[in-house]
């Protein structure tokens, strides 16, 4: 049993700002005062510190083959020494961190739960592994629907009953928590060396488009009822002009509704919101995406980029392929069979770079200009930077002064490239809080996460500053210090992280989606017998068996 | 002067970041200078004899150091002797300084070196003033002059300096190298592939890739990157 005492806790979902409250924890839960015996609790005196909700991360690429094939990669990253074991794992990696190193710097970071946002179906044995590598964490892992040969027959029969058994069968065999499509028919032409350079362009052998992908994809996923919603990278992702792709993607969620939350959520949007029509000319296409994610049901992460090393991941094969052509970076290209693709590069944002700047800034206007409740913190590590800066991104959001002091030292081309010099806003302490944790637990349907309500699990980030008396504004640099690192962390009621250092190690879950009552199987059944006869390995031998799993949570849908 | 002689003969190998630097500190520090054998973190006086003989910032390693890495690692001046072999990693990083070595030389010999000069009697092995796997550059100044052979990767990535070889190398000379001179007084085999710029000079055989257009009396490329690298023959 704990008891947190005199903190300042903001809680955006309980509608709590900045108020002095104490916390009790009994069993993994946040319970009422009278549930405990306060002389049986260990007593934690949170007096003038704020008082928050672990972090959620809602995309983050943490575990599988795309990080282990950029480990392989890029052994530079590997020489960078974080900690020596001892009581704790070694940690390597200057932004490619090994697992270890990932749980116990989000846990400093006061984050408990991370998505792994783009899982190979046919390597999610390995992703799953890998997860259950990284420490202090809750987990959840996101399979890719949007170039599956059967995800695209069915599309092309528009046959959404099967769809839904589909997803049901897949997500229990991948163990996964929802819907992922990355460039949806884009990965499937580029088997055949193509992509989609619109929504209407047709997949080559289906002969669907990614607008029929995404809107089928779309109404099998809320007919099923998942917690989540379908979580879109774009078509035509980092190629000048493509926010124009955006919006059409993002308008495509009129057509749907639901009152409990979003019904498409449209990652990384940084990268896919570039006005120009090449990279000379290339300008922030962020104020129109805001406009229509504002419209719509919609919400979306920023993809932040951080200036220094990075290295570009992602499920989007033939980006991949650009980016190296346009970088001469080295270059990976991972095909996972008739699923999925993806490709590695590394890459640093420079300061000095024009187009680097502009990248810079349309994440935090896209940061600025949506509602701060349709907008999440995010660097789509290690694509935009590492989410070890979150720190930064929150103090540049809360503070113009510290904006206009970044804007002098990078290139000029932002200030007639991007609007975020004239941008006023100043988020505050509660909608910061809310971009990192109430609003990325409710965008993922965790009903548990994200709050200190009654009920919700135990994990709780406490950091070094009184939210009563810091002026979040002009004192940007202590902002900056502050989230850098929480001065405790406490996961599932277990105190990980104590004055800032780690003090021990826990293993969290790994929630995954059991919505296989919620169908007729035998509807898809001659289907994957068809699809097995020449696939790479048996139905039987597909997959994740939850007692491969360290720690599994099934979440049934009903 | 700092002589260091090793008390025993090494089974596995030791790491020790000895520079010249470490001769100008007292006995005291001398002596527990950290060091690793394995996984075990020792003292430089468990394992070695010391003696110090003044001030001068010179080492003198006497015996057999073929399984002491990173000798004169980012060393930064002062001059290193090594009378007999020495193990990997030699002179890496080093910018400035000289160091002598009277046997061969194994791996990593001056690898992305910035400065200063080595010298080898005997041979060295792989990868001579190259990149360390990930990096964008090799060597990048200073001077690497092997009196006997040198193995495969010579230069990988070098963008500067030179080094200078008096028997024969192996394969995979210069690759990616963009700048600097390697110079071959006997025989090689594949050089200069995906080579940008800076001089390849060959005074026996080698094997010269389809990528490489000949002109005036010397070859350019490698054309596959547009590359401007010369191979020359020895006069
Ligand atoms: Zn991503």
């Amino acid at each position: 049993m704990l008891y947190i005492k005199n903190g300042i806790v903001v809680d955006p979902k309980n509608k709590i700002k900045a108020e002095k409250m104490d916390i009790f924890i009994k069993d993994g839960k946040i319970v009422e005062e009278k549930d405990v015996k306060k002389s049986e609790c260990k007593v934690i005196d949170a007096s003038g510190k704020l008082v928050v909700a672990g972090g959620v991360e809602l995309h983050s690429h943490i575990a599988g083959s795309k990080i282990n094939t950029g480990r392989v990669m890029r052994p530079e990253e590997m020489r960078y020494v974080r900690l020596v074991a001892g009581k704790f794992r070694a940690c390597v990696g200057r932004i490619l961190m090994n697992a270890p190193a990932i749980g116990y710097e989000y846990a400093k970071m006061g984050y408990t739960t991370a998505v792994e946002p783009a899982v190979p179906p046919i390597g999610s044995p390995h992703t799953h592994e890998e997860l259950d590598s990284i420490p202090m964490l809750d987990k959840l892992a996101l399979p890719v629907f949007g170039n599956w040969h059967l995800v695209l027959k069915f599309v092309a029969e528009k046959n959404i009953e099967k769809l839904k058994a589909f997803i049901a069968w897949a997500l229990e065999r991948t163990k996964g928590f929802g819907v992922k499509v990355v460039n949806p028919g884009g990965v499937e032409a580029w088997m055949y060396g193509g992509n989609m350079k619109s929504l209407d362009d047709k997949v080559p052998g289906f002969g669907v488009t990614p607008r029929e992908i995404i809107l089928s994809l779309v109404e099998a996923n809320e007919k099923l009822k998942l917690p989540h919603s379908v979580h879109l990278h774009c078509n035509n992702l980092g190629i000048p002009g493509n926010y124009t792709t955006t919006v059409e993607s993002i308008k495509l969620a009129s057509k749907f509704s639901n009152d409990k939350r979003q019904v498409l959520h449209i990652t990384h949007v940084q990268f896919n919101a570039y006005a120009g029509d090449s990279w000379r000319n290339v300008a922030s296409g962020a104020a129109e995406i805001a406009k229509a994610v504002n419209s719509e049901n919609v919400t979306i992460d920023m993809g932040q980029a951080i200036f220094g090393p990075a290295t570009a991941m992602t499920g989007d094969a033939p980006f991949q392929f650009t980016l190296h052509k346009l970088l001469g970076a080295r270059w990976s290209n991972k095909d996972s069979e008739v699923e999925s693709g993806a490709g590695i590069v590394p890459i640093a944002y420079l300061p000095s770079n024009p187009v680097h700047t502009v990248q810079w800034a349309i994440g935090l206007e896209l940061g600025l200009l949506c509602d701060s409740n349709k907008v999440v913190i995010a660097t789509d590590y290690p694509n935009g930077g590492p989410f070890t800066e979150y720190a930064y991104v929150i103090a540049m959001l809360m503070s113009k002064k510290m904006r206009e002091n970044e804007l002098k030292r990078v290139h000029q081309y932002a200030q007639k490239a991007t609007v975020l010099p004239t941008i006023e806003t100043e988020r505050t302490l509660e909608e910061v809080i809310n971009m990192t944790r109430s609003l990325p637990a409710k965008i993922l349907g965790l009903e548990n996460k994200g709050h200190l309500g009654i009920g919700a699990d135990a994990d709780v980030a406490i950091y070094d500053m009184n939210p009563l008396e810091v002026d979040t504004s002009s004192e940007f640099e202590k902002v900056y210090k502050v989230f850098k690192t929480a001065l405790y962390t406490i996961k599932g009621g277990e105190i990980i992280v104590k004055d800032k250092e780690l003090v021990k190690e826990v293993w969290g879950r790994t929630f995954w989606i059991d919505a296989t009552k919620k169908v007729d199987p035998s509807l898809i059944k001659q289907d994957l017998e068809d699809y097995f006869k020449y696939y790479t390995v048996e139905i039987e031998n597909y997959g994740v068996d939850e007692a491969w799993m360290r720690n599994p949570q099934r979440i049934k849908v009903v | 002067m700092l002589v260091l002689r090793p008390k025993t003969k090494f089974d596995i190998s030791v790491e020790a970041e000895i520079t010249p630097e470490l001769a100008t500190k007292n006995l005291k520090e001398i002596e527990n200078f950290q060091i690793y054998c394995g996984n075990r973190t020792l003292k430089l006086k468990d394992l070695f004899e010391i003696s110090k003989q003044g001030d001068e910032k010179k080492i003198l390693l006497e015996g057999d150091f073929s399984k002491v890495k990173y000798i004169g690692f980012g060393m930064d001046g002062g001059e290193i002797i090594v009378k007999g072999n020495v193990g990997t990693h030699c002179g890496a990083l080093m910018k400035n300084g000289k160091i002598v070595i009277e046997g061969n030389a194994d791996d990593w010999l001056g690898a992305e070196m910035k400065g200063g000069e080595i010298i080898v009697k005997g041979n060295a092995a792989n990868l001579v003033g190259s990149a360390y796997y990930g990096d964008l550059a090799g060597m990048s100044g200073g001077k690497i002059l092997i009196e006997g052979n040198a193995g495969n990767y010579i230069g990988d990535k070098m963008t500067g300096g030179i080094i200078e070889i008096k028997g024969d190398a192996g394969d995979f000379i210069g690759t990616e190298m963009r700048g600097g001179q390697i110079i071959i007084h006997g025989s090689c085999g594949f050089v200069g592939s995906d080579m940008r710029g800076g001089e390849i000079i060959i005074k026996g055989n080698f094997e010269l890739l389809p990528s490489f257009v000949e002109k005036e009396g010397f070859w350019i490329g490698d054309v596959n990157v547009k590359g401007e690298g010369k191979i020359k023959k020895l006069q």
